[in-house]
């Protein structure tokens, strides 16, 4: 069938316009001179036969010359002595945590380099997002201080513990406050080292902040139900979940695990079984969440407590003022609260706004649908964010007031995330004495007397416990690299204890953690966590006074209601900016705008017309005495007369990746109420000049072919091959080439549209595995980013009541909104065809085909013709335009030894004029298939995963043996659902998509 | 230059142990000091040495401490005598950490003497050798006379090339005079000798010229001569078979895998669990070597060799105790696969069972280990296509069965089941 929807990558392709048209019809962006060369007035001026002749010969003799060295002498270095648990060339497991998140890491000779999540954390699932995968890559950073520094000046940690000891002793003595100021911490060990600092020095203080702060809801549960937390929510749970500008599948509290949860009621295993959620997203800027929304409605920030007040007057029947007056919202509205009351018990709401008020309306419409309990745990509650904004005014104050004697950072940047860096830097020159523990002279640390570096959770021992009950191990993996002191210990020391830090953890865990567990510490170092909270969490109902709530918030709201209002974001990449020195976290395209290596502010393409800015323009953003001129993103989907901007960038003191990359728009922040919020009046105008952001939207364009397939819920379960339209059910095939058979494995893929978010963990996992190169912002400009995988994201339009769908009717319609935009993520690889048109074409047989049903990509007997990348009908062909690994002009992170040690030993790295692409990681496949044999028995389904498929929280990826008619992927491959992208042009992908399925109202 | 001061150093010694027989004799009976030799050789060396310490005491001086009636008590069965409550007994039991001395009940009260005067004989050699007129020359001197010699011998060499040339400067003045009285004879000659070249070398030169079809066929010959040797020069680029560098530890494969029959996996243990062989780390080496000194073969003091060893793990052999500032040992490595290619050790000696030879040819037989296979991929590729692929690892139970059904008979090689594919090795 042909799909009547009209699917778009960008506005650009969707207006055709010429530069568009233009760029799409090569296969790279800078075309290849080759018509110059050829004519004869090119032979003749450009390159005369005599300058070609010099340059051959010159060519030839320094070739000559070159090769005449000898061979050079390979040292073999062995072990003096053996570490017994080392095996040279078998990598070892070791269970980890990395901000809460049980992981596994990968070593190798010791030296640790991959992060997956662990597959035994049964109960508690949470994967791992980006920033996990990522941040191996920190171990290796350059950036980070080699020794502890007082004034700037490296010295001994002797010497910084005696200056360190005296300033608190001094402190202690004088009464004044000795403040530790950090993120979160739900570390068991640091909290107890905190302790016993405070113990020594009763003076100390704990506080913590978050730079995005969810105080918000901590505060309102305190008022609800007298509990100060941040509850763990059940997505799972869930048949209806109604999100208010709660970007929960990505940034809000945690991603993964509600990612985990929310496809468990749509993936294709619940969509077997009759059954999908209904998920309604009400937000200003397209979020990853709202993109995955079945249906999403654009409203302006200022309308969030609106629309929270209809909601909670449409579920209850009761009538509170200040409802939402959008007609869009209204209906969406009426509709979305007779599914919530329908499935009380199974529905929820939430909110991400950190205003206290809205937070209690929150409470009270989920309180009224009975979603405390199952869906909504208040016992097992969350611990990643603890930060009270109330607490961090209260330094400040106390600070400026000079009742602080001493001034620890921990995790914490406030002169970079809190929105007045002004009062930070005023306050701490009161403090007689100041201490990061960062581990890089950073925009705080950069301003205080010492730094005492921290080492990285791969070099440290310690504990995390992100959800009460359960408690997760850090061990080490290496030795510190550099001299650094982890700052549990850096605080024992100072305490005049002199525990070892790993006795320290040992003893904490076995007297606070293990007992009563019948586990031992063994245990945990081999698994990695312990789960000790209750099943389900007990029911609450909240107790609020909504009238006065309503009132307040229509207050608040009527404070930033503006022609144009701004709103801040947690971008999925880059998070709060703490990893902005991560180049592959730099590189990894947003999952909405697809823009690298920059913020910009995201304004509706019909704003922008009447703004008079297009493509490339830049605009300055002026709200509450702060201004910063941004490029522009048009984004489909977000509400007119709404600016967003990332925070997260415009570091300037993070490393050589991170610096000076976009603008921070931290201090757009306002603090009201107590509460810090990322929403506000503001004013627009067109900036001068323009900028190119590196977006790789368009960039291997598929030219508009028929490859995403989408129906609804209740078409499937009509008819559950709804759609998925398999050409080959219709049409009679002829083949050129003969069968390929493959007698042993076929290695297949099967990709669940329904279950991919698009948030790339998958991207970065697969760099991470196959020593994929970091280009840069400029090479990423010219459409020469190397990622093997990549997230294609099609918009379509779906204007409400008349459905603008077809082609011909979007070219009529003159005036479009274009706030309603639907999101299809479709993860695009290698589809290792079996008759694969880049196979016929390589001149030199450098990509050929296996017996297990692979798309060979031989490096070395590639010489870099590019036939294959322009034959490949699905653009995921990468060519090494460089060195990329080893080139001082592409120096984003690996050009140093020391940086080379995150790469994977088992993968080559590929030079320059050389074509790679997914390999289906031959070497997992490999390594699995050694390890059957070496056992002496036939490979198991899940002996072999994929890089990509392990970091996929969602498993929405599904990787296997088709010959093995029970295996997972061929089970999900015998899916009604499944379609093959371009399967007519009979190149016999191996790589099956399931049909997204979209559980819309209409129908 | 070495290996004459060495024969020289042999000679000496050689010389001097003969001496100090000599002198024994006069000490004890021949007979007793010779069996003793051989017995302490066999029985003792392990643990002790006559003037080192070695894992039990040094011997030199046990008949001025000990009767030779306790000691072949002791010999025969010292945890007796520590059980009994000798007080000599316990003391060096409690004095070597409790260490058993293995009981020599084979041994005859004659031998345990021998082998007593022999240590005598030895000790007594031993307080000689520094003041010995007659031992100077030997090994006192072992040390030094390497360099002597060197010296002496370019001492030598310079005087004779200044001898020579003078002689020759000579020689050249002489005929120089000569030319210049005889120049007009030597015109005459040089014309008769032209004459006579003229009539036969020239006139075969000149008909091989004007023979087209012949300068042809030289010059294609000479072409075709070139093009093979330039075709081979080309394909043995990189090919390195026979390479064997000089390591920085002279270890002999024919020693320990040879003669001592260690298995190849004790040290290479890597070769059976990954993809590296691995060499082993020092501790393997000191498994035996922090006993196995060789002191036998070099004159009562450690090899060299070994003590190498000593030094990467910073192991004082007197004291027997670590440092802990070890060394790695930097060995050149023979085998050098391009990056690009990746070969995995287990598969091939596990999954597959070929015999380490197979590829690295009789290492057991090496002195020093060359690389024996050329390593090229046509040297992997041939094997992959005649090797059968063994039938009796349950992995490969579903491909047999295929096979069986396309190929009655014949034998599944690798080549059949995607041995030759390139993404096998390259990746």
């Amino acid at each position: 069938m042909d799909s009547n929807k009209k699917y778009w990558k960008g506005l650009e392709e969707l207006q055709q316009t010429p530069a568009f048209v233009e760029s799409s019809k090569g296969e790279f962006a800078e075309p290849i001179p080759v018509e110059d060369v050829l004519n004869e007035a090119g032979l003749s001026t450009k390159t005369p036969r005599r300058d070609f002749l010099k340059a051959l010969g010159f060519g030839l003799g320094a070739v000559t010359l070159a090769a005449c060295n000898r061979t050079p002498v390979h040292k073999a270095v062995p072990y003096v002595i053996k570490p017994e648990e080392v095996t040279p060339g078998i990598p070892n497991f070791y269970a980890s945590s990395f901000n809460g998140q049980s992981v596994l890491v990968r070593t190798r000779e010791g030296r640790p380099i991959s992060i997956s999540p662990n597959p035994n954390a049964v109960g508690v699932t949470q994967g791992t997002d980006a920033t996990t995968v990522a941040s191996v890559l920190d171990l290796y950073d350059m950036s980070k201080l080699q020794n502890p520094q007082l004034g700037g000046k490296d010295v001994e940690w002797s010497k910084l513990d005696a200056t360190v000891i005296d300033a608190l002793t001094k402190a202690a003595s004088a009464g004044k406050q000795i403040a530790i100021v950090s993120s979160t911490v739900n570390s068991p060990s640091t909290l107890a080292a905190i302790a016993k600092l405070t113990a020594k020095y009763p003076t100390t203080t704990h506080v913590q902040v978050d730079a995005v702060s969810y105080s918000g809801i901590i505060e309102a549960n305190r008022a609800s139900f007298g509990k100060a937390v941040v509850p763990s929510y059940h997505f799972n749970n869930a048949n209806v979940v109604v999100s208010v500008a709660a970007d929960f599948l990505g940034t809000w509290l945690a991603g993964e695990e509600h990612t985990q949860d929310y496809i468990k009621n749509r993936d294709y295993k619940s969509l077997k079984n009759g059954k999908m959620s209904r998920h309604i997203q009400f937000e200003s800027g397209l979020s990853m969440t709202g993109s995955n929304a079945d249906v999403r409605i654009a409203i302006k920030p200022s309308e969030e407590g609106a629309v929270l007040i209809s909601l909670y007057n449409a579920i209850t029947g009761q009538s509170l003022p200040g409802g939402v007056s959008n007609k869009k919202a209204q209906t969406a509205i009426t509709l979305a609260a007779k599914e919530l009351t329908n499935n009380r018990g199974g529905a929820v709401v939430v909110a991400g706004s950190n205003d206290v008020n809205v937070q209690l309306l929150v409470n009270a419409i989920n309180s009224a649908l009975g979603a405390y309990g199952a869906i909504i745990d208040l016992d097992n509650f969350s611990k990643q964010y603890q930060g009270s904004d109330a607490a961090f005014q209260q330094f400040l104050a106390d600070a400026a007031a000079g009742q602080v004697g001493v001034a620890f950072f921990l995790n914490s940047n406030p002169v970079y995330d809190y929105f007045k860096p002004a009062d930070v830097t005023n306050a701490l020159s009161k403090v007689a004495f100041t201490l990061s523990f960062a581990d890089r002279p950073d925009e705080t640390a950069s301003t205080l007397k010492a730094i005492a570096p921290a080492s990285t959770f791969l070099e440290s021992w310690g504990d995390a416990s992100s959800k009460e009950g359960y408690f997760t191990i850090v061990q080490p993996t290496i030795n510190p690299v550099f001299n650094t002191r982890q700052a549990e210990q850096s605080l024992l020391i100072w305490s005049g204890d002199n525990t070892n830090i790993y006795e320290f953890v040992k003893q904490n865990w076995e007297t606070n953690i293990l007992a009563g567990t019948g586990k031992t510490w063994k245990d945990v170092l081999q698994t990695g966590f312990v789960y000790k909270g209750s099943a389900t969490g007990s029911s609450y109902s909240a107790n609020v006074d909504v009238n006065a709530v309503a009132s307040a918030i229509a207050t608040a709201a009527r404070a930033i209601a503006g022609e144009v209002e701004l709103k801040l974001y947690e971008s999925t990449v880059m998070r709060d900016g703490r990893y902005a020195n991560n180049a592959y976290l730099q590189e990894l395209p947003d999952p909405i705008t697809k823009v690298t290596w920059d913020n910009y502010a995201a304004i509706n393409p019909k704003f922008a017309e009447e703004l008079g800015i297009g493509e490339k323009g830049r605009i300055k953003v002026e709200a509450n005495g702060y201004a910063v001129e941004l490029p522009v993103v048009l984004q489909p989907g977000q509400a007119l007369g709404t600016v967003s901007i990332a925070v997260g960038y415009g570091r300037t003191k993070v490393g050589k990746a991170g610096n000076n990359v976009g603008q921070n728009a931290y201090p757009f922040a306002r603090l009201v109420n107590g509460t810090i919020q990322f929403a506000s009046k503001a004013s627009v105008s067109k900036a001068g000049g323009s900028y190119e952001l590196a977006q790789t939207q368009t960039h291997h364009t598929i030219e508009g072919r028929n490859i995403i397939r989408e129906t609804t819920f209740a078409k499937y379960l009509k008819d559950p091959n709804s759609e998925s339209g398999r050409f080959s059910d219709s049409h009679k095939t002829y083949d050129l080439w003969n069968k390929f058979e493959s007698p042993g494995h076929k290695w297949v893929m099967a990709i669940d549209l329904n279950a991919c978010t698009g948030c790339g963990s998958c991207i970065v996992a697969c760099n991470v595995e196959n020593n994929i190169p970091v280009v840069g912002r400029d090479e990423v400009r010219r459409r020469r980013e190397m990622h093997w995988l990549r997230i294609d994201r099609y918009y379509t339009l779906d204007a409400g009541d008349t459905k603008l769908t077809k082609e011909k009717e979007i070219a009529k319609a003159t005036d479009l909104d274009y706030e309603d935009v639907t999101v299809v993520h479709q993860p695009m690889l290698c589809q290792h065809c079996d008759h694969a048109p880049c196979e016929t074409v390589c001149p030199v047989l450098a990509t050929v085909h296996s017996s297990e049903g692979l798309n060979h990509m031989a490096y070395n007997r590639c010489f870099g013709t590019r036939y294959c990348a322009n034959n490949c009908p699905y653009k995921v062909r990468r060519f090494n335009w460089f060195n990329y690994w080893n080139d001082s002009r592409f120096d984003n992170y690996l050009n140093n030894e020391f940086t080379q040690l995150v790469l994977n030993p088992d993968v080559t790295t590929r030079s320059r004029g050389v074509m790679e692409k997914c390999s289906m990681c031959i070497q997992r496949i490999q390594g699995g298939k050694l390890k059957a044999k070496m056992e002496n028995r036939k490979l198991r389904d899940g002996d072999v995963k994929v890089a990509c498929q392990e970091a996929c929280s969602a498993n929405a990826i599904i990787f296997g043996d088709i010959n093995d008619p029970e295996s997972e992927v061929s089970k999900a491959l015998r899916n009604e659902r499944v379609y093959y992208v371009l399967e007519e042009i009979n190149v016999q992908p191996n790589i099956g998509y399931m049909t997204k399925v979209r559980n819309t109202f209409e129908a | 230059m070495r290996n004459i001061s060495s024969v020289l150093g042999r000679l000496a010694k050689t010389m001097s142990v003969g001496l100090m027989l000599l002198f024994a004799v006069t000490m004890a009976h021949a007979q007793d000091v010779k069996e003793g030799e051989t017995l302490f050789k066999s029985k003792c060396t392990t643990c002790h040495g006559v003037t080192k310490k070695v894992v039990g005491p040094a011997l030199a001086g046990m008949s001025e401490r000990h009767s030779e009636e306790w000691l072949v008590k002791w010999i025969h069965n010292s945890q007796a005598m520590v059980a009994a409550g000798d007080p000599a007994a316990v003391q060096i039991f409690e004095e070597y950490n409790k260490m058993v001395m293995t009981s020599f009940t084979d041994l005859s009260e004659d031998q345990i003497k021998s082998i007593i005067a022999y240590v005598k004989a030895e000790e007594t050699k031993a307080a000689e050798a520094p003041a010995g007129g007659g031992a100077e020359g030997g090994a006192g001197a072992k040390s030094g006379d390497a360099s002597t010699m060197m010296i002496v011998g370019l001492i030598a060499i310079v005087v004779l090339a200044v001898v020579v040339i003078v002689v020759l400067n000579r020689v050249i003045r002489t005929l120089e005079k000569v030319i210049a009285n005889n120049q007009a004879a030597i015109a005459e000659a040089q014309a008769r000798n032209e004459q006579f070249e003229e009539s036969k070398f020239a006139k075969f030169a000149k008909a091989f010229v004007k023979n087209k079809k012949l300068v042809g066929f030289a010059v294609l010959m000479l072409v075709a001569f070139l093009a093979v040797l330039g075709w081979n020069t080309m394909w043995n680029v990189g090919v390195h078979q026979g390479y064997q560098p000089v390591q920085p530890i002279k270890f002999s494969h024919q020693i320990h895998a040879g003669v001592n029959q260690i298995e190849c996996q004790y040290c290479h243990g890597g070769a059976f669990k990954s993809k590296n062989a691995s060499i082993p780390s020092a501790n393997v080496c000191m498994n035996c070597h922090n006993t196995v000194t060789a002191s036998d073969h070099y004159d009562g003091e450690i090899s060299p060799e070994i003590a190498k060893i000593y030094r990467a793990v910073d192991y004082n052999p007197e004291t027997r105790e670590y440092g802990d500032n070890p060394k790695p040992i930097e060995w050149v490595r023979i085998h050098n696969l391009p990056d690009f290619a990746y070969f995995n050790h287990s598969q091939h000696v596990v999954v597959a069972g070929v015999e380490c030879q197979t590829c690295h040819g009789p290492v057991e037989t090496m002195e020093e280990v060359y690389q024996y296979s050329p390593l090229t991929m046509k040297w992997c590729v041939d094997c992959h296509r005649t090797t059968a692929v063994n039938a009796d690892n349950a992995y490969y139970d579903q491909l047999i069965e295929a096979h069986e059904k396309l190929k009655k008979g014949e034998k599944m090689t690798a080549a059949m089941i995607g041995g030759l594919e390139c993404g096998k090795c390259h990746y």
